[in-house]
């Protein structure tokens, strides 16, 4: 395999990724004037260190995939930083953010919509290594066979196209596509919220086989709170553009601090029967907010079942530090 | 069912490999297209006339029966006799090799129209769909002025201003035909460009123009061809509406247009004149709308799945 | 009521469910899971003798409250559907008329059958909004569909689905297209509805834990067939057909204590039109022996009230099972 298509050492030392007080607001366009604005990612700031897998959970509409994409990116931050390896990627315009994105790569969560149907699947997982002009032809061949092989699929099929593959296979094509040019950062979209319960689990295993082989850091994007548990080693909680809670994942689970996290911990059914039986769900009250006009003070005071007036709806809380390598933001932390 | 293929990558295990032997027999999205299209009658009976007049066409460049412009070949006005099977006309010129040659003027004029105002309008709408901003604003701004000034007087002027040689027909042709080709690649462009595979061929840092040829404009394709198909029998209609106001491709050469126009001075004593390049054109013109008909109907997205 | 199928239904040459029978008494919560293609919600829409063309029930007799749903007419069926029983769909958009006033809808679904008069109908949309749990229903009832969230909507079928007073509620993937906390929030509701107004249900979904948390038996189906069957308890606690066994396995739990790896199912669920012969599912199990590619296993008696359609059983593969998990 030629020296350009090989894996490529990293010498920076911090964190891989440094998000920094990142806001994304969308006008809501039409209207006279000045419209609304939707806040769609709310003053976040975080870090993944190279090689782990943080888990970014939240429901519909919380901004978790915005973020996703504001770090990839592929959306402008409205304002605040995102550091990939040291550099600040939004001070980044052009040929030169373009370069860094052969470090860090995508992989979406609809793997119809994702695949360009009148490319060829050997063309599709190509593309990264033609748009950087990596190797020659032969090699390029070769290094499309070998992630296709990896990602379990079968290279005689090169030249089909996606919409002869099932959900699953397609999902792997986009997984070949991020690897190809073996980024350092995968930021995973909902991977697996689109495919067959028993597909699931084969691409969950896929992503933490080559996250090993090829020392890779996730980004794990998911609503569903058993999976993102299972393959990450920190949480990020999310709700309403703002993240609540960071924790490692065993802590986020077992000692969750703020009312929301618990209040999604419950929610989730447990297909043995007998933790089934024992388990309490914690029902919200109302609707989400709208993102247009989020509630003063707390965002989650509307709903939280511990919430005290006046403070909650009246001060703001920051994350902070509540225990070793856990913060959350809230006035009664560890309450519920 | 699954095979096992070690990598060559120095994986320690071997992986399985998914679904080797289950792909049905490759079909790409055309040729299923093709397939749907010659199930289609309407479309088929299209392509047969298309063929036909095409032949017709390329076979008037190097002979016809007589030359198109001789004149006093016989009795003027004659009707269809064995030496010349469509009769003659009000100069004496035969009728048949006249509408052979017209084929070649409608096929050039149409086809060559609808070449030109499709590239325009792919170009134009591409950037417009693509950039937005005030690329589209301009283009959009150009699109809809042109639309408001009628197309007809365009022509007329440019055909006063430049002659009336075939390209500068075809030129003023294509100089209004673009606007709807425009506005359908803008459309789809705008559509396509919001679709996840585009946001994917962005994050493997992929280049605008390579974005735009090998993302947009193929899935765009479908659309465009159908669009430039109904574009040809327009620009021949054009040219023959051109001709009636004495403005089309000039004397002697015979265009079915002009064909039609002489011929009707004397439709009461020898309708043939006037028949045989009107059957022409009619029959070319449906024959391309058919065409454009059946391929909407077999390259419909939603066929698909 | 007495609910006895048994039908091998073709679409096309296609088998979509071949040969299901079960049966249900009054009350019940029934679970049916499986993956798309399995055939669980054709066994539903067949239930309501609603097959979509080119389909049809080619075999077999449902039995609902003693009437024969597949023989009835087409008067009959109107009065049946959405009458004895109800029927709501992952999507309540695409079941809402989205120009219509929420509670108007309600109240229209009672005027096509002939349970309530006119004055009855009226007065009745209120108290169903209410039960449902939408706030300020009297407000709510004048909203369109669009108004309302995608908890709301599904709740407000639910109401619809209830005011003919069914005394059986299908429910298709009620929850998958919501949030945990709304499909929590649903989930309780149909609960507590099934105890307080006794209606049966039965809930399809691909999810084991949605069915875990409401039904007291499940019915696990492939390739159009049920694999297993039983009290959800003993079915999920000691599971001994392969798939669903992999089933339980594949997705990753909450309570995990430490990391195991999933289970994966290889391949994909079969083509219909393509089946393998034997046991459906014996080109992806992990247990398979030589007979399972040639002979299909009938559905057989297990344990108590369990059946499972396995020549292996799970129960003589526990050390083959546990070496697969790590």
């Amino acid at each position: 395999m030629s020296q350009t298509l090989g894996l490529v050492e990293t010498k920076w030392e911090g964190p891989l990724v440094s998000v920094k007080d990142v806001y994304k607001h969308f006008p809501t366009g039409g209207g006279l004037g000045r419209g609304a604005v939707v806040r769609a990612v709310d003053g976040v700031s975080f870090e993944i260190a190279g090689g782990e897998t943080l888990g970014l959970v939240g429901e519909s509409g919380c901004g978790k995939s915005t973020l996703g994409r504001v770090i990839m990116q592929l959306q402008t931050a409205t304002k605040g930083s995102v550091e990939f390896e040291g550099r600040d990627l939004t001070k980044m315009h052009g040929e030169k953010l373009r370069q860094v994105r052969q470090r860090m790569q995508i992989i979406f969560q609809d793997p119809y919509a994702s695949l360009n149907p009148r490319m060829t699947i050997g063309d599709i997982v190509a593309e990264p290594l033609k748009n950087f002009g990596l190797g020659g032809r032969r090699d390029r061949e070769k290094r499309v066979h070998e992630v296709m092989r990896v990602c379990g699929l079968n290279p005689n099929f090169a030249n089909r196209y996606p919409h002869e593959f099932s959900g699953g296979q397609r999902q792997r094509i986009g997984i070949a596509r991020a690897l190809v040019l073996t980024p350092s950062l995968v930021v995973a979209d909902e991977p697996i919220s689109a495919l067959d319960v028993s597909i699931q689990a084969q691409i969950v295993n896929l992503l933490e086989d080559l996250q090993a082989k090829f020392k890779l850091t996730y980004l794990f994007i998911a609503h569903d709170l058993s999976v993102v548990r299972h393959v990450s080693d920190r949480v990020a909680v999310m709700y309403l553009g703002k993240i609540v809670e960071i924790a490692t994942s065993r802590d986020v689970y077992d000692t969750p601090l703020h009312p929301y996290t618990k209040v999604l911990l419950s929610s989730i059914p447990n297909a043995d029967p007998d933790l089934e039986v024992q388990r309490k769900p914690i029902l919200l009250k109302g609707e989400i907010p709208s993102p247009i006009n989020p509630p003063s003070g707390c965002r989650f005071h509307t709903r939280c079942p511990i919430a005290q007036l006046p403070i909650c709806a009246e001060v703001e809380p920051l994350l902070e530090k509540k225990a070793d390598g856990h913060v959350a933001a809230c006035h009664f932390a560890g309450k519920l | 069912m699954a095979t096992v293929v070690p990598t060559t990558l120095e994986v320690a295990e071997e992986r399985q490999i998914v679904g080797a032997d289950q792909l049905p027999e490759q079909v790409t999205l055309w040729q299923d297209a093709w397939r749907r299209l010659t199930r289609n009658r309407m479309a088929v009976i299209g392509m047969v006339i298309i063929g036909f007049f095409l032949v017709t066409a390329v076979v008037s460049f190097v002979w016809t029966p007589y030359d198109t412009w001789r004149q006093a070949l016989g009795i003027t006005y004659s009707g269809p006799s064995l030496a010349h099977p469509l009769g003659l006309d009000d100069y004496g010129r035969d009728i048949l090799s006249r509408v052979m040659g017209g084929a070649g003027i409608a096929l050039s004029v149409g086809v060559g129209a609808s070449l030109v105002a499709s590239a325009i309008g792919i170009i134009l709408g591409l950037l417009a769909g693509f950039y937005r901003g005030k690329v589209d604003v301009l283009i959009s701004l150009l699109i809809n002025i042109s639309y408001g000034v009628p197309d007809l007087l365009i022509a007329l002027i440019l055909v006063v201003l430049i002659g009336r040689g075939i390209q500068n027909i075809i030129l003023a042709i294509s100089i209004t035909a673009w606007l709807g080709m425009a506005r359908l690649v803008r459309g789809q462009t705008l559509a396509l460009r919001e679709r996840e595979f585009v946001e994917a061929a962005r994050s493997i840092g992929t280049k605008n123009l390579k974005i735009l040829s090998r993302h947009i404009l193929p899935n765009a394709l479908g659309p465009i061809v159908v669009q430039a198909t109904y574009l040809v029998p327009a620009a021949i209609i054009f040219e023959a509406f051109l001709s009636l106001l004495g403005l089309g491709v000039p004397p002697p050469a015979p265009s079915w247009g002009r064909m039609a126009v002489e011929g009707y001075k004397a439709i009461q004593i020898a309708p043939h004149i006037v028949l045989a390049p009107c059957v022409a054109l009619s029959l070319t013109v449906l024959a391309f709308n058919w065409l454009g008909d059946g391929l909407r109907d077999a390259i419909d997205p939603r066929m698909r799945r | 009521m007495n609910l006895t199928t048994e039908f091998g239904n073709a679409a096309g040459t296609v088998r979509a469910v071949d040969g299901i029978s079960f049966e249900m008494d009054p009350g019940e919560t029934l679970g049916i899971v499986g993956e798309s293609g399995s055939g669980k919600s054709m066994t539903a829409l067949s239930i309501l003798n609603l097959v979509p063309e080119p389909g049809r029930i080619s075999g077999g007799q449902i039995l609902v409250n003693n009437q024969d749903v597949v023989s009835m007419t087409s008067s009959e069926l109107l009065e049946y559907r959405g009458g004895d029983v109800a029927m709501i769909f992952q999507d309540p958009m695409t079941s809402l008329n989205p120009v219509l006033r929420v509670g108007f809808q309600i109240e229209e679904a009672m005027r096509a059958h002939s349970r309530f008069d006119k004055r009855q109908a009226k007065e009745r949309v209120i108290p169903l909004l209410q039960r449902v749990r939408i706030p300020s229903p009297q407000q709510r009832a004048k909203d369109y569909p669009h108004q309302f969230s995608g908890g709301m909507r599904q709740r407000a079928m639910i109401a619809m689905g209830l005011a003919n007073e069914p005394s059986l509620l299908i429910a298709d993937e009620p929850t998958t297209a919501l949030d945990v906390t709304v499909q929590a929030q649903i989930l309780e509701l149909l609960k507590d509805l099934n105890r307080e107004l006794g209606t049966a249900i039965i809930l399809i979904s691909h999810n084991v834990a949605v069915i875990s948390s409401l039904c007291t038996r499940v019915m696990v189906m492939y390739a159009g067939r049920v694999v297993e069957s039983g009290p959800t308890r003993q079915v999920f606690d000691h599971p001994e057909h392969p798939y669903t066994w992999s089933l339980l396995r594949s997705v990753p739990r909450v309570d995990e204590r430490r990391h195991e790896r999933l289970i994966s199912i290889e391949g994909m669920p079969p083509d219909l039109s393509r089946l393998p012969s034997g046991c459906k599912f014996h080109p992806r199990c992990h247990f398979k022996v030589d007979r399972c590619s040639h002979e299909e296993p009938p559905l057989a008696e297990v344990a108590a009230e369990q059946e499972a359609r396995c020549w292996v059983l799970m129960r003589n593969v526990s050390s083959q099972a546990q070496a697969l998990k790590t």
